[in-house]
This record gives structure tokens, C-alpha cells and sequence, in this order.
């Protein structure tokens, strides 16, 4: 008995302090077990090849957090991730915002399919129309700071879709100021503003 | 030396020394004790390759080698839209060139036995592997005998185009020359087999290019089965989008018991069809390599350990993808191979380093065109509990959506299909 209960403690211990065994920061599955299964429609690595699936890698932690929560309390509409998000716990969401957080953006090539091509003269369009928006997707889209997602480079039918989402639905989560902007600008402007976006390295 | 067996003898006095046994063909796939590990793969798709990638990328210092006969490779997902036609077959093709940069060595060569007690295997071309633990991963084989008639030689005339190939461009064909009024026959395999939603997502985008181009044809389903993967959606898809398609389950004489290649007919116990284009998908095992190594058990796919996909037959055996028996809910698809290679590859590097096994976390997305534009899915998150795997949440697209929400799904497939080629083959 005695043994018996200087194991629990040991364990309980083990669990306070954040692992078994030392080796995985909680228990359950680690964070690159439950992380990679992302890959299959996401690209290795959070990098999607395209057209339409969003890369992740590099997004900011709050965001990505902030979206997996939404999708698995069932208050962000979506096809599919609403189904897969509910799979996780708050703590193992935490990991997987965490882990695709700590990668590096990028663009993924050897896709055999391309996506729809960015129109240069809708981006040009975009450019002048997008500078309300550039208050918070600073730099061109790049800079990403606690809760605002990087646009720049993503793929575009993926960005057609959520103006797509935000136009067509008026309880779709936005922020405030996001909200507002969309209901001023119209499809067709928001359509060459997300060919501006694509279009940035 | 004692113990040298007689296969064994036979290739020693043939002049081909087993690795490992005598002196090694490759003396840098070392075993043991050397102290560097070596993992063989065999077969290269969705589940060989990946688990291949993944054990290198967690641990750089384990020799792997990947042996898989073909030098391209088509992938099955997405081949349905090019028998329709609005699909090239070039999409579906991809090469194994790219895995060298991970350190993987290739081989194309097949695997013709495995020796569990040795830890080797050996190769059509008479090459010997020693091994520290082997993957397998060979996908499905065909019951030729199951349904009387259907034979590989048979399946010349009515393919299968169950493995994607030369198989899917001669569907195509037949497809594109039958008449006008012809029906359209698939016949479709029990339970369990590669890809469930398959059969009728082939179905439907035959029916889809029949509206448009034999508009008097229709497609006839003859089915061993009573239900199927995603039915309500498949049924309701077929309505709304004005399909032309008969289902015949097996309790209203679905069965096929026989095939006729010569006179181009199939027959139930109460029918004989005949068309200039049948689709016969015939029952299904797991892949040849796995039945000669004797890691099937009488179903005819092979048992493993759930947690790690460990072969139940044979130590340091893993067996992924299709060949396997995962639970009866996670499908034989190919994102469930992506997710059991990667669950076994951390399994695997765990164990060199005499780690508990890890804790697995399973997923599987698949999904199903009815049209270039009219997408479903399917989706599902398992994790494993008190000694099993347990769902955790998932579910199939919903029944009422709107035309754009069926568009997203179909342009998601496609992101899908790059995605997870992308990571097999980059």
C-alpha cells in the first residue's frame, strides 16, 4: 500500500508539473502527434500547397486558438472543421495552436494543380482599396501581430471564401472594426482586395 | 550456423547472401549492433511513404529504406473525375525522386518474402534487407476466385480500376465509346474494402457524364452490400442533381455471383446484365506480401495493436494503411494510412529509444465528388482509450447545404489531394 501510494503521488506530482515520465509536456498525445495529423489537408508542415485549404504555419498563436476554440464550441460555421475541432480538448487546442504558432510561413511549391491566378488589375485595385484594412493586416498583409492572421501570400480562393462567409452571413464571429469594413465595401471591392493580398509575398 | 534453414541454404549456395547472415550488401545499413537502426518499408503509398518521411524526420539517424516495385505512382483519390473525364491522368502522377533528399533510400524492387525470425527481407530482384523493425504497407489484393469468371485476365475486358492506373484510362474509354441507351454497370464489393465511398462516388460522375452525353443511358449499381458510405448524402446528391442511377442492393438481388467477360455480362441469382461498360470492384485482401508473410489472420487483413500498429503475428512488424485492421470505424483510406504511418513511425522511433509508446492521435478526411462543383465529406477524430481507440468526434456533411457549400467541399478535395500528395512526395 505504501508503494502503491508513492506512485500515485509520484504521478500526480509528474502531472502537476506538466508531463509523465519528463518526456511530453502533458499527457495524451503530444503536441506534433496530434499536429501532424493537420498536415493531410493543410500541407506538411502547415504549408498548404493550394487552392483553397489555408496555410497555418506562423499564424499567430491567439488566432489560431481563437478559431480552433470557435469551431469546436460550434460558433464558427465551416464545412468541415467544426467536425474535426470537437475532437480536441481546450488543452490539447492549446498544443495545436501552439506547435503551427512556432512555424515558419511559407509557400509551398510542386503543386501539379494551380489555384486561380491573381488578376494584376483587380490587385492594382485592391492596392488603393485596401488601405482601411492595412490599419490592422499591416505591412501588405505580412505582419502578423496577437490576433491578426497574415493574409499576404494567401491563397486566394481561400480568402474568396471567407469575404464569401462575411458577406453572406451576418452572424459570422468578426471583430468589431472588421465587420464594419466589410459592410462598407462591396463583393466586387473586396474580391480585388483579396487579389492585392494573394498577391503579396 | 546450425540453424540455417533451407530457403536460406538455397540462397547462400545461389551466390546471394542474405544481409545481415553473411556479410551485407549494403554495409551502411547496418543493424543493431552497429548501434544504427535500420527500418525497411515496403510498398510506397499513402502509408509507406509517409511513414518512411516521418521516422527520418524524428529521428535522422535511422536508416530507412523504402522498396516499392512501381516507379510512378497514381493516386487512387481523385481518379474517379479522370474516368469521367474532366480530370488529366498526369495530376494523378507522382514520383519518388524527391525522397533521397530526406535520406530515404529507394528501391524499386518487390518484396517477395519476409523472414520475421531473421528480421530480413528479400526482393524479386534477389537483394536482401536486414531489418531492426519493418513496415508494411501494401495496400489491397483481389479475391479473383470470389466471383466466378472474374479473373485478372478477365479484368482486361471489365477492369476493376481499383488501383490507379492503365485500369482507370481503359473505364474512361469504355465510357466515352458505349452507346447511347447502354447501361453503365459497377459492381460493388462487401465490406470491407479500399475506399468505401468510392463505388459511389464513381457512380455519380459517371452519371454525370452521361446527363450530358448519353443522356438515354443509366447507371446500374449491383451491390453486396445493403448500405453504403455516406448514403443519405449520395441518394439526396443524385436526386437534386437529376443522376440517373439504380441502386440494387444485395437484399433485392444485388449480388453478383458471376461474370462473363467474353459475352461482356455479369449475373445476380436473378438477372443477367450486359453492357459494353461494366465496372466489377471485386472483393478485397490485403496486399500479396502480407498473406506470404503470414501476418493475416483468417479475415484476411492483418491483426495489429492498436496503439501501435505492431503486427499481433510478428515482433517489430508494423502494418499500416489499407492492409491493416484498424477499428472497425476507422476506413481504409488513404488519409487514414497518412495518420496510422505517422501514429507507427513515433511508435517505432520511441522504441529504439526505449520510450513508452507514445500516445496516438488518428484522423481521417475524406472526400467524395458528385460533380466538378458538388463536394461531400467525411471526418473524424479517434483517440486511444482504456486499451481501444475511441471516436471522439466527426461526422459526414450535412444533408441540406447550400450550392456553395458543396462547391467549397469540392474545391477543398482538391486542396486536400495537393496537401496530401504534397507531403508524400516533396
Amino acid at each position: 500500500m505504501h508503494d502503491m501510494k508513492r506512485r500515485t503521488l509520484v504521478l500526480a506530482a509528474g502531472v502537476v508539473v506538466g508531463g509523465l515520465w519528463g518526456a511530453p509536456a502533458m499527457a495524451g498525445p503530444t503536441p506534433s502527434m496530434l499536429s501532424n495529423t493537420c498536415a493531410g489537408c493543410h500541407g506538411p508542415q502547415g504549408v498548404a500547397p493550394g487552392p483553397s485549404i489555408p496555410t497555418i504555419a506562423g499564424m499567430p498563436y491567439n488566432f489560431l486558438k481563437l478559431m480552433m476554440t470557435e469551431y469546436m464550441k460550434g460558433d464558427r460555421p465551416s464545412t468541415i472543421m467544426g467536425r474535426v475541432a470537437k475532437g480536441y480538448s481546450d488543452v490539447e487546442i492549446d498544443a495545436i495552436a501552439k506547435h503551427f504558432a512556432g512555424l515558419k510561413w511559407g509557400v509551398q511549391g510542386g503543386a501539379s494543380v494551380k489555384g486561380k491566378s491573381v488578376d494584376p488589375a483587380k490587385a492594382e485595385k485592391g492596392k488603393a482599396l485596401a488601405k482601411e484594412c492595412e490599419k490592422c493586416h499591416e505591412e501588405g498583409g505580412k505582419k502578423q501581430d496577437e490576433d491578426t492572421p497574415r493574409l499576404a501570400g494567401q491563397w486566394l480562393e481561400y480568402l474568396q471564401v471567407k469575404i464569401d462567409d462575411y458577406k453572406t452571413n451576418e452572424k459570422y464571429p468578426q471583430p468589431k472594426k472588421m465587420k464594419s469594413q466589410m459592410d462598407k465595401l462591396s463583393v466586387e471591392d473586396l474580391d480585388a482586395i483579396a487579389h492585392y493580398f494573394a498577391g503579396q509575398k | 550456423m546450425y540453424n540455417l534453414t533451407r530457403r536460406h541454404f538455397v540462397k547462400l549456395t545461389g551466390g546471394l547472401a542474405a544481409a545481415g547472415l553473411v556479410s551485407p550488401m549494403f554495409p551502411t545499413l547496418g543493424r543493431a549492433s552497429q548501434g544504427k537502426k535500420h527500418v525497411v518499408v515496403v510498398g510506397g503509398g499513402y502509408g509507406g511513404v509517409i511513414a518512411a518521411k516521418y521516422i527520418r524526420m524524428a529521428d535522422p539517424s535511422v536508416t530507412v529504406t523504402l522498396i516499392e516495385k512501381e516507379k510512378l505512382y497514381y493516386s487512387c483519390p481523385l481518379s474517379n473525375p479522370v474516368i469521367a473525364g474532366f480530370r488529366d491522368m498526369k495530376v494523378q502522377r507522382w514520383g519518388y525522386e524527391n525522397l533521397a533528399k530526406h535520406g530515404i533510400n529507394v528501391q524499386h524492387d518487390e518484396v517477395v518474402e519476409i523472414d520475421p525470425v531473421k528480421r530480413s527481407v528479400s526482393t524479386a530482384k534477389s537483394a536482401s534487407f536486414s531489418y531492426d523493425k519493418l513496415v508494411v504497407a501494401p495496400g489491397v489484393d483481389f479475391k479473383w476466385d470470389a466471383i466466378e469468371g472474374y479473373t485478372e485476365k478477365a479484368s482486361e475486358k471489365i477492369p476493376h480500376g481499383w488501383k490507379a492506373g492503365p485500369q482507370t484510362l481503359l473505364l474512361h474509354e469504355q465510357l466515352s465509346a458505349m452507346k447511347d441507351g447502354d447501361p453503365y454497370i459497377i459492381v460493388a464489393p462487401p465490406m470491407p474494402f479500399r475506399c468505401p465511398p468510392g463505388p459511389y462516388e464513381r457512380a455519380s460522375l459517371v452519371a454525370w457524364y452521361l446527363k450530358q452525353h448519353k443522356p438515354r443511358s443509366k447507371v446500374i449499381i449491383l451491390d453486396a452490400k445493403d448500405k453504403f458510405a455516406k448514403q443519405p448524402l449520395f441518394v439526396g446528391a443524385w436526386k437534386e442533381l437529376g443522376y440517373n442511377i439504380e441502386w440494387v442492393p444485395v437484399n433485392e438481388g444485388g449480388k453478383v455471383t458471376r461474370v462473363n467477360a467474353d459475352s461482356m455480362s455479369v449475373h445476380t441469382e436473378m438477372q443477367e446484365y450486359k453492357s459494353s461498360a461494366i465496372n466489377v470492384i471485386p472483393p478485397q485482401k490485403a496486399g500479396k506480401i502480407a498473406h506470404a508473410a503470414g501476418l493475416v489472420d483468417k479475415t484476411g487483413w492483418c491483426p495489429v495493436n492498436q496503439k501501435t500498429f505492431e503486427s499481433t503475428v510478428h515482433k517489430d512488424i508494423y502494418v499500416i494503411g489499407d492492409a491493416c485492421i484498424a477499428t472497425a470505424e476507422i476506413p481504409k483510406s488513404g488519409f487514414a494510412a497518412n495518420s496510422e504511418a505517422k501514429i507507427a513511425a513515433a511508435a517505432i522511433v520511441a522504441a529504439f529509444k526505449g520510450e513508452p509508446e507514445p500516445d496516438p492521435s488518428y484522423v481521417n478526411t475524406c472526400y467524395s465528388l458528385l460533380s466538378p462543383d458538388y463536394g461531400i465529406s467525411v471526418a473524424a477524430v479517434w483517440a486511444f482509450k482504456d486499451n481501444a481507440v475511441a471516436k471522439v468526434s466527426g461526422g459526414v456533411s450535412p444533408e441540406k447545404a447550400t450550392p456553395a457549400f458543396r462547391k467549397q467541399e469540392a474545391s477543398y478535395a482538391e486542396s486536400w489531394y495537393q496537401s496530401i500528395m504534397v507531403e508524400m512526395f516533396s
